[in-house]
């Protein structure tokens, strides 16, 4: 079965793929002019920030089988395309329930009108339909063609994983204690990654900052006027 | 952690209650500020956050895949270290410039007031105007101040041209110094002309050497700090006075329930200088009492409020994340802008209150607000103009609406090179002294801006702390002299927070640990003050226990500021990684290989414990190879843990 796998590893941020769904998704299929479209066309993958904004994930549905979202759609709006492999859904028949999104698990599910509403201006429930013309042409979605890391990648599932597996198993072997795992050069993103991480390290220090200048105000410094710093030897930055 | 509150949440962006304070107001009303803005941008693309993405021609725009597997050039060829050399040059070409054109403005200015076209200016400081005149080789003999002012006006002009050759004030940089800068080819040979050949050379199919672009860099940013800045800095003290020690006041606090607010906001004195002037108009004062105030309050944001605090002592509202919230204590009547680290978004916050907001430079306008041109030639009646319409902007103010957080700290300014030079007793060699016995270990200056990615001024308050315990001078510009005012390590009685040996110097001298020395573009007193140091000992600046830092810096200029400032032999620590980790070989010239060129680097350190203890180190350093006694720096047990993986550190440069 070909589908696109993620890397989030990979990912990179730069919302080219989100971009490139939107066009895709358009009437006129060009980047200069899709946004002007009515209604505008929509992204159907959403890249956002992990626990460190140097860390991103591209979130697009998984078409799964069997889909939570095919079963409890009332309407019969969500149906599934058995020979690609992809989860469809029909704006004609949507009613904008919303029980899709209700159920999704990874919250994948959007509403805006589209150019086929049932009617001009209503919301339907907006996915990634796999870039199924796309596919038929025999080309990659359109996510994963612009993907320049290759966060996104189209191919046979089984052969995505297994080659996730062999870069995977070194480091495997590393934490064992067998061999080391460093790439030639190391990780080009460690340093913008650790910088994420810094990131939310000081935030963490100026919580704790605050704390422990709110408890020193209450030990009796009135916090009179040129001195009511604390000391620089106070608690913070515990819990980096 | 974030919690769901509003108050949680404002604690992880800043450590200062009055912004705490508005920012819980902005969520509650829903005004969008900085913060949400930042979060709506996550994630930011790594291309760009790395230097990786080009767009200087339209063959492109191009981008590098760090991973190695996708492309690997730009269309024209070029690779990661060309494209972040480039983009990096642009940077410092952009900041350079902005700080230039700033002090053409004043230049100009100064040439009209010479010529006698202006209204509002005097020559304040007429010594300083002889003294400068004198270094720059004007006849002052006989002359009036006006003829000698006119014969510096149009000297310092020529250091914008190509035609000069060289800078009027490069003289002051050590002898080994600027023969170190001709050796590498990078005396700067004209302000504009730098700046343009940057341009010229990052054009696709001009420089395409890493090592060639960083060296014009460089330059580059010596033709401003020796150059655009330091004719900002000397015109201004000229004009306006040369800063002498001063008490004034700082935070939101400083705004007055009872009166008419003007915040004044941006950079350059030209317009705050006669705004504060208009604002004791007895005509206007009356204005505003009859509409039911007592009085006009001008306050200080940025280095507009920098500039009013070091000669006038006129209070100070805030750093750059405050210019948002200073309007939702809704206790303004008008904030008036000039240029520079303005956010557009001012307007958008304004429209929710009564606030006017002014611009009044025609090359900086803003949609949708209201342009006074102004014009130094006529800068006392356009100064009165707008003062008047903030003044009758107070019969708009809904009073119920005010809410002004907390009270303010005192703070003192005024730090200039004379003043320092003064406090010392005309010659540096009290404070070499002090160095050299070891009460003083050396002197860092924390410069730099905020930025919404690390909370607003933790870093430029934690590591101002650790340094001063430590028997560190700080001297500090910009934002972070505002962050170190709240935090009320500008005032004399904070020589208690200092280790035991700085502490005593600042109780013989009435000083604060931490020296105000003024705006961004007086980092060229920093570098001038460097100077005088290393000439009175004979030696070059980079073996003097110096450092810089810039922990929360966002704009291009400061990245001008940090590469003259290197350039001139002066490590400094960035607290903010900037978009060079593409390029591992740009990342290893300039926080490594520079250090055997120009005896200084660049360093990525967003811990400011971790800064403050490199930079420690940096110093006893320098004072071992002085031959001044050293002491090991070792790690302070009550230091947080070090971050596993050196920030930004991929090469072990």
């Amino acid at each position: 079965m070909r589908a696109v796998f993620i890397n989030p590893e990979r990912c990179i941020g730069c919302l080219q793929c989100e971009f490139a769904c939107a066009v895709e998704h358009s009437a006129s299929k060009s980047e200069s002019e899709a946004f002007l479209e009515v209604p505008v066309p929509r992204k159907r993958v959403h890249v956002e920030a992990g626990p460190t904004p140097t860390f991103a994930f591209p979130n697009r549905c998984r078409h799964c089988d069997p889909a939570p979202c095919l079963q409890v759609c009332p309407s019969g709006a969500i149906i599934r395309d058995d020979a690609l492999g992809l989860v469809l859904v029909e704006p004609k028949r949507c009613i904008g329930c919303a029980m899709c999104a209700v159920v999704c698990p990874f919250d994948v599910l959007t509403f805006h009108p589209l150019a086929d509403s049932p009617a001009e201006g209503v919301a339907v429930a907006v996915k990634c339909d796999g870039c199924e013309d796309r596919v038929r042409r025999g080309e990659s979605p359109a996510c994963a063609e612009v993907c320049k890391v290759d966060a996104l990648v189209f191919g046979e599932i089984n052969e995505l994983v297994a080659a996730g597996r062999l870069r995977e198993s070194g480091a495997v072997l590393a934490a064992a204690g067998a061999t080391a795992t460093e790439l030639p050069g190391g990780d080009p993103l460690v340093g913008w990654h650790s910088w994420g991480a810094a990131r939310e390290a000081a935030a963490t220090a100026a919580d704790q900052w605050t704390t422990g200048r709110t408890a020193m105000n209450a030990h009796g410094n009135n916090g009179q006027a040129g001195n009511d710093s604390p000391t620089g030897n106070g608690n913070k930055g515990e819990g980096r | 952690m974030s919690g769901s509150n509003g108050n949680g949440r404002a604690r992880r962006l800043t450590i200062n209650e009055d912004a705490q304070a508005m920012i819980d107001v902005a969520r509650r009303e829903g005004i969008e500020t900085v913060w949400d803005r930042l979060e709506a941008q996550q994630p930011q693309c790594g291309y760009c956050a790395l230097g990786l993405s080009c767009r200087n021609c339209a063959m492109g725009p191009c981008r590098i895949d760090p991973f190695g597997e996708g492309p690997q050039k730009g269309v024209c060829g070029a690779g990661a270290d060309v494209i972040v050399a480039r983009n990096l040059g642009r940077t410092i070409a952009a900041g350079s410039s902005s700080h230039s054109d700033h002090g053409r403005d004043i230049l100009e200015t100064f040439g009209a007031l010479a010529r006698g076209d202006t209204t509002g200016y005097q020559i304040a400081d007429e010594a300083k105007l002889r003294r400068l005149a004198d270094e720059v080789g004007v006849p002052t003999e006989g002359q009036t101040a006006q003829e000698v002012a006119v014969g510096l006006a149009d000297a310092l002009l020529d250091d914008y041209g190509t035609k000069k050759g060289s800078l009027s004030f490069i003289g002051r940089a050590p002898e080994a110094r600027r023969a170190l800068w001709a050796e590498l080819g990078i005396t700067p040979r004209g302000i504009d002309r730098e700046n343009v050949e940057m341009l010229h050379r990052t054009h696709m199919g001009v420089d395409n050497d890493y090592v060639n672009t960083l060296l014009h860099a460089l330059r580059t940013g010596l033709a401003d700090g020796w150059g655009g800045s330091m004719i900002a800095t000397e015109l201004s003290d000229v004009m306006f006075g040369t800063p002498a020690p001063v008490m004034s006041e700082v935070n939101l606090g400083v705004l007055r329930t009872d009166q008419v607010n003007i915040a004044m906001h941006g950079h350059n004195p030209l317009l705050s200088d006669v705004i504060v002037a208009a604002a004791q108009d007895p005509e206007l004062i009356e204005l505003a009492r009859s509409l039911g105030a007592t009085g006009i309050n001008v306050v200080g944001l940025c280095c507009t409020g920098n500039e009013m605090l070091m000669r006038r002592g006129v209070p100070m509202a805030g750093n750059h994340l405050m210019q948002e919230l200073v309007l939702i204590t809704g206790a303004l009547e008008a904030m008036v802008v000039d240029y520079q680290c303005i956010m557009p978004s001012i307007v958008d916050v304004a429209k929710c209150y009564h606030t006017k907001i002014i611009s009044t430079s025609d090359k900086a306008k803003f949609t949708g607000a209201t342009h006074v041109s102004f014009d130094p030639q006529h800068g006392a009646e356009i100064a009165q103009q707008i003062v008047r319409m903030a003044v009758e902007a107070y019969a708009d103010r809904n009073h119920e609406r005010v809410r002004i957080p907390g009270k303010p700290v005192r703070m003192m300014g005024g730090f200039s090179v004379e003043a320092i030079l003064g406090a010392l007793g005309g010659t540096p060699k009290p404070l070499v002294d002090a160095i050299a016995s070891g009460a003083i270990r050396g002197a860092v200056a924390v410069v730099g801006c905020n930025n919404p990615k690390l909370p607003q001024d933790l870093e430029h308050i934690e590591l101002t702390q650790r340094l001063i315990e430590n028997d560190v001078l700080v001297l500090v510009t910009g934002c972070a002299a505002v962050a170190n005012g709240k935090a009320g390590h500008m005032v004399p009685e904070a020589a208690a927070m200092a280790g035991p040996g700085l502490r005593s110097v600042c109780e013989a001298l009435g000083i604060p640990p931490v020296l105000h020395m003024g705006s961004c573009v007086d980092n060229s007193r920093v570098i001038a003050l460097a100077a005088a140091l290393a000439d009175y000992l004979g030696v070059d600046i980079d073996k003097l226990p110096l450092a810089g830092a810039a922990p929360e810096w966002y704009s291009e200029k400061a990245v001008a500021i940090g590469s003259y400032v290197v350039a001139s032999g002066i490590t400094t620590v960035l607290g903010v990684q900037p978009a060079i980790f593409g390029s591992p070989n740009v990342v290893g010239l300039l926080a490594g290989g520079l250090d055997d060129v120009v005896g200084a680097k660049f360093v990525v350190e967003p811990d400011p414990a971790e800064a403050a203890l490199w930079i420690r180190r940096l110093i006893e350093g320098k004072r071992r190879d002085l031959g001044l006694p050293f002491t090991e720096v070792v790690a302070d047990a009550l230091a947080p843990a070090a971050s596993a993986t050196p920030v930004g550190s991929r090469t072990g440069a």
